[in-house]
């Protein structure tokens, strides 16, 4: 049994594999197949000040190894969890990650102040679209994800903050440095990829809002390459997801530099798939003679 | 509610571009009822979304599930082979309760009637079904003879190339003044279940109706938001765990 706790800015996961945003609610529902205290952490569903109703259906198609997915943000707002899902987090002995979009860089700033000091970590999405600064979403230019992570910031005094950046963009490096120039305390890579998937007969998209965000196993190699350069763009911690399905893919994260990992498509392909993954990494380092998961972080040697 | 890896016992065409895959199931897991269905995996890695289909038939720790052949997920299911093992998440959903109810109208569209059957299998001879099945044409339809236990079958067909010439929710409305039923379950397209519910309303919804709801899924069990459904009163449903049964008064069709 190797030890497979590792440390994201003072907060302490029993492991590295944390439940992406969106893939599993509040974990109420996944605690019915398991217990989720066996998780590193859990990051909740991409929460707003008011409710939101989301897309109109369908909301999901299926590509070769991936999924398009377009639910746009359905939550029932932040006071909501607040009041009825966070105490059933909190009791769970699972690292609780509050994922909070806004609309507006103020609102930002309220939802991170609201949330301050009630969970273990917050992680922004900032790939919403942005009405003050013209239609483009935050997370797209490195100046507006730096002013989205100051604002944020300045709204914590207690609790670690995540900025999660978007691959549709010029630059990861770039824009890691941003968040870090902002403040953010980690950052989390990647969010889905922008993509289309068509029902030909109908000459329609098959999602309503046409475009969705890609993820899945296919994607796995893109967010390789950019938690990489993230990783060696900025000096705080970064947690790697896209596409990862097993132990050895979440390994292959570490190597590349994350510190801990998300994992969100594949608990759609198979519900036990991070309990599952857990147990990969263990035997997968017990087989190499490792003792501690931290001492494949950043291990990759470049040809 | 759990996942399990089952053996494919039999896999079969049971009409055009519709299959019948029949699950042996490693352990118990709890009662499946008429409406609640099944998260399945293809068994090819590259169909990352499992198929949620209705649970049709259960026998022992058998249960049959049907589908449609529509696109390359559904295409490569109908090629994997008795002995296969296919990870499956079940049962799901909610269900037909028809606890208060003797004699109930049965309505079913195409891949609709699959829940429906089970649905009457577990429960007649106990109540009385009034079975209203609609198919494309005659090379649609199929399992006619699982509805033995109905107190009335009728079968259409939309070109009446077998049974009656019309529609499932048609050949209802002309006997629904004649039969008993206390309540009617429906599954079917939706444009069949929009019909029904402006029939129904027209004439003031006079005995309560229930229908099953189809949508794309991501995790079955009402986690990830993908499969909602709009309620009359504004608010969405997760079609997979609130549903996917609803009173057809509260749903948006």
């Amino acid at each position: 049994m190797a030890d497979l706790s590792v440390e994201i800015c003072g907060v302490r996961l029993k492991n590295p594999v944390i439940a992406a945003s969106g893939t599993f609610g509040f974990g109420r529902e996944y605690n019915l197949l398991y217990d989720i205290s066996v998780l590193g952490g859990i990051s909740t569903k991409g929460m707003t000040l008011e409710p939101r109703l989301g897309n109109p259906v369908p909301r999901i198609a299926e590509g070769s190894s991936v999924i398009l997915n377009a639910v746009g943000l359905q939550n029932p707002g932040v006071d909501y969890f607040i009041k009825n899902d966070l105490k059933f987090l909190m009791t769970k002995g699972v690292t609780v990650i509050a994922n909070v979009a806004g609309k507006t860089l103020e609102e930002y700033g309220e939802i991170c102040a609201r949330l301050d000091g009630l969970v273990h970590m917050i992680e922004l999405n900032i790939s919403c679209p942005n009405v003050h600064a013209g239609g483009m979403a935050f997370g797209i230019k490195p100046e507006s994800i730096e002013e989205v992570t100051r604002i944020s910031k300045k709204s914590l005094s207690l609790t670690p903050l995540i900025v999660k950046l978007s691959p549709n963009v010029e630059s990861i490096p770039a824009n890691a440095r941003a968040a870090e120039r902002g403040g953010a305390d980690c950052i989390s890579l990647i969010n889905t990829i922008t993509g289309m998937a068509i029902d030909l007969e109908k000459r329609k998209p098959i999602i309503a809002n046409n475009t969705g965000g890609v993820s899945g196993a296919g994607i796995k190699p893109i967010a390789l390459r950019m938690v990489y350069e993230a990783a060696h763009a900025v000096r705080i911690p970064v947690i790697g997801l896209g596409g990862i399905t097993s132990g050895t893919d979440a390994l292959e994260f570490m190597a590349a530099g994350a510190r801990a990992v998300q994992v969100g498509t594949a608990n759609f392909t198979n519900a036990n798939a991070m309990p599952n993954i857990i147990s990969e990494m263990n035997s997968w380092l017990d087989a190499h003679g490792i003792k501690d998961v931290n001492q494949i972080v950043d291990t990759l040697k470049l040809n | 509610m759990k996942d399990l890896l089952s053996e494919v016992k039999s896999n079969e065409r049971i009409a055009e571009n519709i299959y019948m895959i029949t699950l042996t199931l490693p352990e118990d897991a709890g009662a499946m009822h008429g409406g609640q269905f099944a998260n399945l995996s293809t068994g090819n890695g590259q169909h990352l979304l499992r198929r949620p289909l209705g649970i049709c038939k259960v026998d022992g720790s058998d249960i049959s599930l049907c589908y449609q052949v529509k696109g390359g997920g559904t295409r490569y299911l109908s090629t994997v082979p008795a002995g296969a093992k296919l990870q499956v998440l079940l049962p799901l959903g909610n269900w037909f309760d028809l606890e208060e109810y003797k004699s109930v109208a049965v309505i079913g569209g195409g891949v609709g009637i699959f829940p429906l059957i089970r649905t009457v299998a577990e429960n007649a001879p106990q109540k009385d079904f009034y079975c209203y099945m609609g198919f494309r044409n005659k090379n649609a339809v199929c399992l006619l003879n699982e509805l033995s236990g109905c107190k009335k079958l009728t079968v259409t067909t939309d070109d009446g190339s077998y049974g009656a010439k019309g529609n499932a929710v048609e050949a209802y409305l002309r006997e629904a003044d004649n039969i008993p039923a206390e309540a009617i379950i429906a599954c079917g397209p939706p444009i069949m279940l929009s019909v029904l519910k402006r029939e129904l309303s027209q004439k003031g919804f006079k005995i309560p109706c229930f229908v099953s709801l189809e949508e794309r899924m991501g995790c079955g069990m009402g986690a990830c938001l993908v499969c909602v459904c709009r309620l009359e009163d504004g608010s969405n449903a997760r079609v997979c765990r609130d549903g996917p049964v609803f009173s057809i008064q509260d749903v948006k069709l």
